[in-house]
């Protein structure tokens, strides 16, 4: 008997703090349902005449940006697998005398923080008229996508078996060939997991897009937290309506999770992450 | 996260055929096709990584408005930032958000990771796992701007004090330049960090069973089994979230430029943040960068502490 006590015990205390971890996101939900009286009198109550409009105007406000950010993101994400992949080839496949170093030289880049490079890379980027422009983001965002994924990706196409790069090499095919027909097929899966990962970091960033672009070309992370409700829209109401924009800005990554949450917590915790 | 790392035995193969790999006689013609896959990346990583590098850790001994060239100044923007009583400042609003932050990242996901570890059911395991990692979901913005709300004077924290009866403890808790750094180092209660969380349940649950039937045996149960088997145990996780707090707390630009722009005052002004001012408030270029390499310089002499302190310890 004592230890089912205590067994109830522990699952009490468990739903409490997942209660109060989870708690912004039903605070975020709850009120953007509500209107701005309701939340003054109280951010806890549920909303008594749900307000769908909250949600039509804030997507009616941030619309620009999600379509600004989609474009950044997958022309970045895209741009960075495809110069990573060709990088990981050589580095992997093809023997020539600098590779070591020239390796060293991309797996030095792990040591440079984002902190650092962030000033001088505005400067950078003003001086060479990408300011206001996608490409000012996508250039820098190629670039700091490299190293990981190079790392990833080489130990992955080492480890194909070189058995079928030689009966192809046989036939008379090129490095160009081996590479498209060999090497990009069968390295789809964990470049959709590098995809995945990094379409994450990029649509949350905050920092650079807010020093590159104006409000006129914001990203949807610029956007919420910069929130302009639309002219017509109850100003009354702008709170509720930025937190349906919060709302609605966690909807790709949710959907993302619902589809890999499973996988995800599988590759945390199968302890290849420890030192 | 589910890439398959090459086995020792295809790579000694590989490395085998690749040496008499026939079509690869010429070692030029080899180079040229390797430099042509390599040129992409290096392009882009020489033009927006180190270049921009480069760019900040000379900079820092330059005089720089940003627009004219830059002017030679030596040691000056170091002797200048220590005798800044801003910047000073902010080497102790760092200091005390490192010494309160990191114990906040590790203690009470080792707890929570401890309680769902206990619980029986597994079924019951997974769905607490899933409802602790669902805030995730919120991007980083999100989740600072809504506690940016919680701490308003009209917001929750002072609503559910005030419901409570507690209205004397009712503060503007950002709005206070002595109880901003505290709020701001706080915020995120009630600390359970989905990624640490996860890191500390793989650790548990990496520990082999007869260790733990063992301490069964011994009559260790409990908090005498925690301290003396689970603790010890999961070091190994324990030492890469330390790196990773340390390094996470230090950079952290995004919630002192989102929720209090380094105020009240410069209450909240911590080195990063300081640097972004001084470059895109003030055009104090040359003097921002001087901050980030000194803040460049710490990062790295923490990370090589940390790696002797883990070649010493696994010896």
């Amino acid at each position: 008997m004592p230890i089912r006590i205590r067994g109830l015990w522990i699952h009490m205390a468990i739903i409490v703090l997942a209660a109060l971890t989870i708690y912004p996101i039903v605070f975020m939900v709850v009120n953007a349902f509500k209107t701005g009286a309701e939340t003054a009198a109280s951010p806890f109550a549920l909303p008594l005449h749900p307000l769908f409009n909250n949600f039509k105007l804030a997507l009616q406000a941030t619309w620009p940006a999600y379509r600004q950010s989609a474009f950044i993101v997958g022309v970045s994400v895209f741009g960075m697998l495809s110069s990573a992949l060709l990088a990981s080839y050589a580095f992997a496949r093809l023997q020539f005398r600098e590779r070591e170093m020239l390796f060293y030289v991309v797996f030095g880049l792990l040591l440079i923080p984002p902190f650092l490079t962030l000033i001088p890379l505005f400067l950078e980027i003003k001086n060479l008229g990408l300011l206001d422009t996608p490409w000012g983001l996508i250039l820098p965002y190629i670039a700091g996508g490299q190293a990981f994924a190079i790392f990833i990706l080489r130990s992955f196409i080492r480890a194909i078996p070189e058995d079928l790069f030689e009966a192809a090499r046989i036939d008379g095919a090129h490095d160009l060939r081996l590479f498209w027909h060999i090497a990009v097929p069968l390295s789809v899966p964990i470049l959709i997991t590098l995809a995945v990962l990094n379409v994450v970091g990029l649509w949350s960033d905050y920092i650079l897009p807010s020093l590159v672009l104006n409000s006129a070309h914001e990203t949807v992370a610029m956007a919420i937290a910069n929130f302009v409700p639309p002219p017509q829209a109850p100003s009354i109401n702008a709170f509720n309506q930025q937190l349906a924009a919060f709302t609605l800005s966690s909807i790709p990554l949710g959907v993302l999770f619902l589809f890999l949450m499973r996988y995800f917590v599988a590759g945390i915790t199968s302890g290849a992450l420890k030192m | 996260m589910a890439w398959s790392l090459p086995t020792p035995g295809s790579q000694i193969s590989d490395i085998k055929k690749v040496n008499r790999r026939p079509g690869s006689g010429n070692p030029w013609t080899t180079r040229l096709i390797a430099y042509g896959f390599l040129l992409p990346t290096f392009a882009f990583v020489i033009g927006f990584s180190y270049y921009p590098a480069f760019r900040a850790l000379i900079g820092a001994f330059t005089n720089w408005d940003g627009f004219n060239p830059p002017t030679w100044v030596g040691l000056s923007n170091f002797v200048q930032a220590f005798q800044d009583p801003i910047f000073l400042g902010s080497l102790w609003h760092v200091a005390v958000w490192t010494a309160v932050g990191i114990p906040l990242a590790l203690i009470p996901p080792f707890i929570a990771a401890e309680m769902i570890f206990h619980v029986k059911s597994l079924r019951a395991q997974y769905l607490y796992r899933t409802i602790f990692v669902l805030s995730f979901v919120l991007p980083t913005v999100v989740s600072i701007l809504i506690w940016q709300y919680i701490y308003e004077p009209s917001g929750v924290l002072n609503a559910l004090l005030h419901v409570l009866g507690l209205t004397s403890l009712e503060h503007s808790w950002i709005g206070n330049p002595h109880l901003a750094l505290g709020a701001v180092i706080l915020m995120g209660f009630p600390w359970i960090n989905a990624f640490n969380l996860l890191i500390y349940y793989a650790g548990l649950q990496s520990i082999p069973q007869e260790i733990l039937d063992a301490a069964q045996m011994d009559g260790a149960t409990g908090w005498d089994r925690i301290r003396s088997v689970d603790i010890p145990l999961v070091r190994s996780q324990t030492k890469l979230l330390l790196i990773l707090s340390i390094i996470g707390v230090s950079q952290n630009l995004l919630v002192p430029l989102l929720m209090t722009s380094g105020g009240p005052g410069t209450s909240t002004t911590t080195p990063v943040f300081y640097m972004y001012q001084t470059a895109i408030q003030y055009d104090q270029y040359g003097y921002s960068m001087a901050i980030a390499f000194m803040l460049f310089a710490a990062v790295m002499v923490l990370a090589i502490l940390n790696i002797r302190f883990f070649q010493s310890d696994t010896n």
